[in-house]
């Protein structure tokens, strides 16, 4: 497959997201700007300019009208997908380390960075669903997790549950009325990079700075999956379609990298089988550690984002599709 | 008859403007066309095309979005990637195997690389310590007498080690394990530069080694006497240089002989000037 490179960022990209169609790719990096591709031949759709810092995470609705964007210039943004233009801009004391919409599109969880005598929040604000700037700027709800800082989150199914991975490794379920902790678990070693959920969200895959992703269930926080890799990894996620594959990437950690020499540091796309636990492939060619992987909803593509600040598209071959694993 | 064999100018000129084209029953065009190649020959064309109409159910939403206009950076911008911010990359094979032996096996070499790392001790050469031989903190003051210990045997003495040979593979002599390799050599070159030496002109031609350091010897300790002698011949040439080991040795002799006669001759001596 020859991958279609996207140079569309100067520096380090922090997040890539497919919409729901997975006919647009939205990414975001650490120099201010969100682009918008056409993930079948990677042309750009548009920018959407306004943050004046890092952009550390984005999101997109399911039916693609509104997007929001949390930054490291104290803001969340939202934004109308097909024009770039920004709806509403709401403002913290500290970063935004996380955003996304609810199952049902009304709501955004919003976590904020423990910085400057500011604690950690974690906030859900009421959107509209449709295209609007009558936003409210006060958020549904405050709270104020306590614990160990949460480095990501995502909603349940059902949007009955907050999921959140952090920083000592552990994952707990939050109830998104009370802000209270369900339960928790300690399911890593070392810091949580990334938590992407299932297609139905009974379940979700975690990667963690201690080498390993898991594969945990939503309700129970049960680990079903491990899969454990040999460099620290900055994302995994599920594929949903076409074969029963997990893709988890990372790499040596960008300032270590040249500390180490040999294999070029491991920044691999690695392929596991879901089930089985096996390692079946890899896909080479970032020259810095992968921060973000995003599958194409309908599991025929997938798209990595960098610390060297491209982002590249892989269309699999024919043969992708008619591999069968062999026990 | 001269017109038939010259092709005539306007025919020329048709077979090159008018490509044929037609249709055959399988909705297959073919297009035929004349061309002047940068030889100067006349070639020919044919193209085949077959127009084939695609159906293709995509989803409406998706559909509208690729109608959407561009915003932001690409304002303005014509539909269709920009080579700016869009490119294709190198083809990348993505190996699936079931065994996941074909990605461990680099690791595992790395791993073996590593493990036998780990295991070897750091030596210095010099104290005999743990840490590298550069980095030895008795680097100055023992490190002189290490090396000077390593080339005193001289290398004449050593017989060289037969033929080790690894996998039948020709070595070259001085490549071989135990050959005095050039590195050797110019340590032992540098040394001779360090010594104090004379060099000794005006000699007669039936001087031999025997009678330089004889001359020389009364003065001190001499380590080395080179006399010049005709490759030919065998006679000397009629200079010859001294070695001490004591440069105050050296500095006597050097006053002592020098502007004396020897053989019928007057010797000169001075010191002699760095090969390098």
């Amino acid at each position: 497959m020859r991958p279609i490179l996207l140079q569309g960022h100067e520096r380090s990209l922090t997040q890539i997201k497919y919409n729901r169609e997975g006919d647009l790719l939205f990414s975001v990096s650490k120099d201010h700007v969100v682009n918008a591709w056409f993930s079948h031949n990677g042309e750009r759709l548009g920018t959407y300019e306004g943050h004046i810092g890092a952009v550390w995470t984005v999101d997109v609705n399911s039916s693609t009208t509104l997007l929001v964007s949390g930054s490291a210039d104290n803001t969340a943004k939202l934004w109308d997908v097909s024009n770039g233009k920004c709806l509403k801009s709401w403002e913290f004391n500290t970063a935004v380390r996380r955003v996304q919409f609810s199952e049902d599109d009304r709501k955004i969880l919003l976590v904020t960075e423990p910085r400057m005598g500011f604690p950690a929040t974690l906030q859900i604000f009421n959107v509209e669903n449709g295209v609007t700037e009558n936003v409210s700027s006060e958020p549904l709800a405050v709270f104020h997790p306590e614990g160990p800082k949460i480095t990501v989150a995502a909603w349940g199914y059902l949007d009955k549950y907050i999921v959140v991975g952090r920083d000592n490794g552990s994952v707990a379920l939050m109830d998104p009325h009370t802000g209270k902790y369900i339960a928790d678990n300690k399911v890593h070693e070392a810091t949580l990079t990334d938590l992407q959920m299932s297609t139905d969200r009974t379940y979700f895959i975690t990667a963690s700075k201690d080498k390993s992703a898991k594969i945990l269930e939503t309700k129970t926080l049960q680990v079903l999956k491990t899969y454990t890799t040999d460099t620290p990894l900055n994302s995994a996620a599920i594929m949903p379609k076409v074969q029963e594959f997990v893709i988890v990437g990372g790499g040596q950690e960008a300032m270590d990298v040249t500390r180490t020499s040999s294999r070029q540091g491991k920044f691999e796309c690695r392929f596991w089988h879901k089930i089985l636990e096996e390692e079946v492939g890899r896909v080479r060619g970032h020259f810095g550690p992968i921060n973000t992987i995003a599958i194409h909803p309908d599991g025929r593509s997938f798209a990595s984002g960098g610390e060297d600040g491209y982002v590249r598209v892989h269309h699999f071959d024919e043969d992708f599709f008619t591999f069968k694993f062999q026990i | 008859m001269p017109v038939s064999s010259a092709t005539n100018w306007a025919d020329e000129v048709d077979g090159e403007e008018m490509p044929q084209t037609f249709t055959d029953a399988n909705g297959i065009t073919t297009t035929i066309e004349y061309k002047t190649n940068e030889d100067g020959k006349k070639v020919k064309i044919t193209r085949r095309t077959q127009k084939k109409l695609i159906h293709d159910v995509v989803n409406k939403a998706v559909a509208t979005r690729k109608k959407w206009p561009k915003f932001g950076k690409e304002k303005g911008n014509r539909p269709g990637p920009d080579p700016a911010t869009t490119n294709v990359g190198d083809n990348i094979k993505l190996k699936l195997s079931s065994t996941g032996q074909i990605v461990q096996d680099v690791d595992e070499k790395h791993e073996a690389m590593k493990q036998q790392l780990q295991n070897k001790k750091i030596l210095c050469r010099i104290c005999k310590g743990d840490h590298f031989t550069t980095k030895c903190p008795y680097k100055d003051s023992l490190g002189m007498e290490d090396t000077a210990a390593v080339s005193t045997p001289p290398p004449a003495e050593e017989p060289a080690p037969e033929e080790q040979q690894t996998g039948g593979k020709y070595i070259a002599p001085h490549m071989r394990a135990g050959a005095s390799g050039s590195k050797d050599r110019e340590t032992i070159r540098e040394k001779r530069d360090e010594q104090p030496t004379l060099r000794v002109t005006n000699l007669s031609e039936d001087a031999t080694e025997a009678d330089v350091s004889e001359l020389f010897k009364r003065f001190g300790h001499i380590s080395r006497v080179f006399l010049a002698r005709d490759r030919e011949t065998n006679v000397c040439k009629g200079f010859a240089f001294v070695s001490f080991t004591m440069r105050e040795d050296a500095q006597r002799a050097l006053e002592a002989i020098d502007g004396r006669g020897y053989d019928n001759l007057i010797l000169r001596v001075e010191w002699a000037k760095s090969s390098a």
